[in-house]
């Protein structure tokens, strides 16, 4: 009786309330059931209009008692207590044969589900509203003329302030030297000398980093012609695998509200490189794996790690 | 070019000159290197024959590479280095009067060449007048042009393929004025090659080692 106090029901009352509710339900039914029959076979017009109105009447008033009967008792019932997290589902905690039907447990855990899933759609819904950058926005083609697009603003940034952005991110750093060019039209194109350790070409549209390619410092980095190379891959199999990671780095850092974040933090993940070959794997303790240094850095803390010996 | 590290590795006990340089190919490829061609470095010495101002009259080396084959290099004992055309030798020969070839003094290294990852591993018979007189190792990080940067990974590199006889830090890199953080070029290769077959020219003559 204990867990019942416990729950706020007054269980006597609650019995009394469902034989109302059987009884209600039943005098309704004999209301429409009179309804239906219609009127009886009597002697007289008269007899059989007044024999139908009294039983109507009757059925009517029983209804009316019924009613009345479990409005009296539903304010004994008493509240199910409000403090219970799920209402009158918790009820179902109160089960005795929890183990054959642990339908409570398995309604908490829908329940914690669901409303996962409701907070993460929310932040996935609102990522995607600004993610209104799309890379290849311009191979769209017939349908850009029909619907005029919508240029994400951040796309459109004046020349002068990626120049400061850029020139900002080399002061802060002095052991990376900045170098920006405008092979073509407005893109610049930035390369990147790290110490004597390696160099970056970092090819940009507006303030964001469409692609990367990491060289070691003593390989050309122009072409015959003498135009910067962006795309030759490196001679050292040490590089190719940094140009992998600095790419995998490139999806990682994204934040399309603040481009100059986020190659602000690219350089700073790129600047430790500056110990490329000092520096052992934090987890080997080894400076070589398969031949080669450790070539990746955590995005986070910025550790070494060969590529295998990462999680 | 990268950092290089020349040293000489010792002729193991109880085994040739040409069993110990077997016993090296199989240890790197063991390790996974791969054997790409051949390779040689070799040093013809000369002697100033006048000598105006009076002084004692230096050597002069004269050097090929195999890695450079269009490139003479050209060591004074002590400086200056110079590197040329390939026809310097020629110049030499007209140069006869002033400068005389020491002969049975050519001392060369041959032998095969191996690439593992970036690095580059050339293991060569040492020989002087036909005679073999050790082995030299060549290692080169091709990746790095710092040696300050690189060391301590070649180090655990080369102690993966010769065990102890894991030469110290070059001289010609811890002597510069410069640091350790300057970058490398062929003449600090060179240097090494010199150093080591000075070293061997002075060293008594290996009982039955003759190379063919
Ligand atoms: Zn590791």
């Amino acid at each position: 009786m204990a867990d019942v106090m416990n729950v706020g029901v007054n269980l006597e009352a609650f019995s009394q309330a469902i034989n109302a509710i059987q009884a209600l339900r039943s005098s309704v039914t004999r209301v429409f059931d009179s309804l239906k029959d219609g009127m009886k076979n009597k002697e007289t017009l008269e007899g059989r209009e007044k024999a139908f109105i009294t039983d109507f009447q009757d059925n009517l008033q029983s209804v009316n008692r019924d009613l009345n009967e479990l409005e009296r008792l539903s304010t004994l019932v008493g509240r199910p207590s409000e403090s219970h997290p799920l209402h009158n589902s918790g009820l179902l905690s109160l089960d005795p044969v929890q183990d054959k039907t642990p339908l409570y447990s398995q309604l908490l855990q829908a329940y914690k589900w669901s409303n996962k899933l409701q907070y993460h759609a929310g932040l996935a819904s609102s990522l995607l509203n600004q993610q209104s950058l799309k890379r290849s926005a311009n191979q769209i083609g017939a349908s850009a003329k029909r619907r005029p697009k919508v240029q994400p603003s951040t796309l459109v940034l004046p020349i002068q302030y990626v120049d400061d952005v850029i020139s900002r991110i080399g002061r802060m750093f002095p052991d990376l030297s900045i170098e920006l060019f405008r092979p073509n039209g407005t893109s610049a194109v930035l390369l990147v000398t790290l110490g004597k350790v390696l160099k970056a070409i970092v090819v940009m549209r507006s303030l964001f980093i469409d692609r990367t390619i990491v060289r070691g410092y003593h390989e050309n980095v122009h072409s015959e012609d003498g135009k910067l190379d962006i795309w030759s891959k490196s001679n050292y199999q040490v590089f190719q695998k940094v140009t992998d990671h600095a790419t995998t780095a490139l999806l990682h850092y994204q934040l399309p509200q603040m481009p100059d974040v986020v190659v602000r933090s690219f350089m700073t993940w790129l600047r430790s490189y500056i110990k490329l070959f000092q520096t052992p794997c934090q987890r080997c303790g080894r400076f070589l794996q398969d031949g080669l240094p450790p070539t990746w850095r955590d995005f986070r803390t910025l550790e070494a790690f060969h590529d295998t010996c990462r999680q | 070019m990268g950092v290089t590290c020349v040293c000489q590795v010792p002729v193991a006990e109880g085994k040739s000159v040409q069993q110990t340089v077997e016993q090296l190919h199989k240890k790197l490829e063991q390790l996974g290197a791969m054997k790409q061609g051949s390779f040689f470095v070799d040093c013809e010495t000369y002697h100033a024959t006048s000598n105006a101002s009076g002084q004692p009259s230096k050597l002069l080396y004269v050097m090929h590479n195999s890695e450079t084959p269009l490139s003479c290099l050209a060591l004074f004992e002590g400086g200056p280095f110079l590197t040329a055309d390939a026809n310097f030798d020629v110049l030499m020969v007209k140069l006869k009067s002033h400068f005389q070839n020491a002969k049975g003094h050519k001392v060369e290294s041959r032998g095969a060449r191996y690439r593992y990852c970036d690095f580059l591993v050339k293991v060569g018979t040492v020989t002087m007048s036909s005679s073999a007189r050790g082995i030299s190792v060549e290692v080169e990080y091709c990746a790095c042009v710092v040696p300050g940067d690189c060391w301590n990974l070649m180090k655990e590199f080369m102690q993966s393929f010769l065990g102890s006889s894991v030469p110290e830090l070059p001289a010609v890199f811890s002597s510069k004025p410069e640091g350790l953080f300057v970058p490398t070029d062929c003449m600090d290769t060179m240097s090494q090659y010199l150093e080591l077959f000075s070293k061997v020219r002075k060293q008594q003559v290996l009982p039955g080692s003759s190379v063919r």
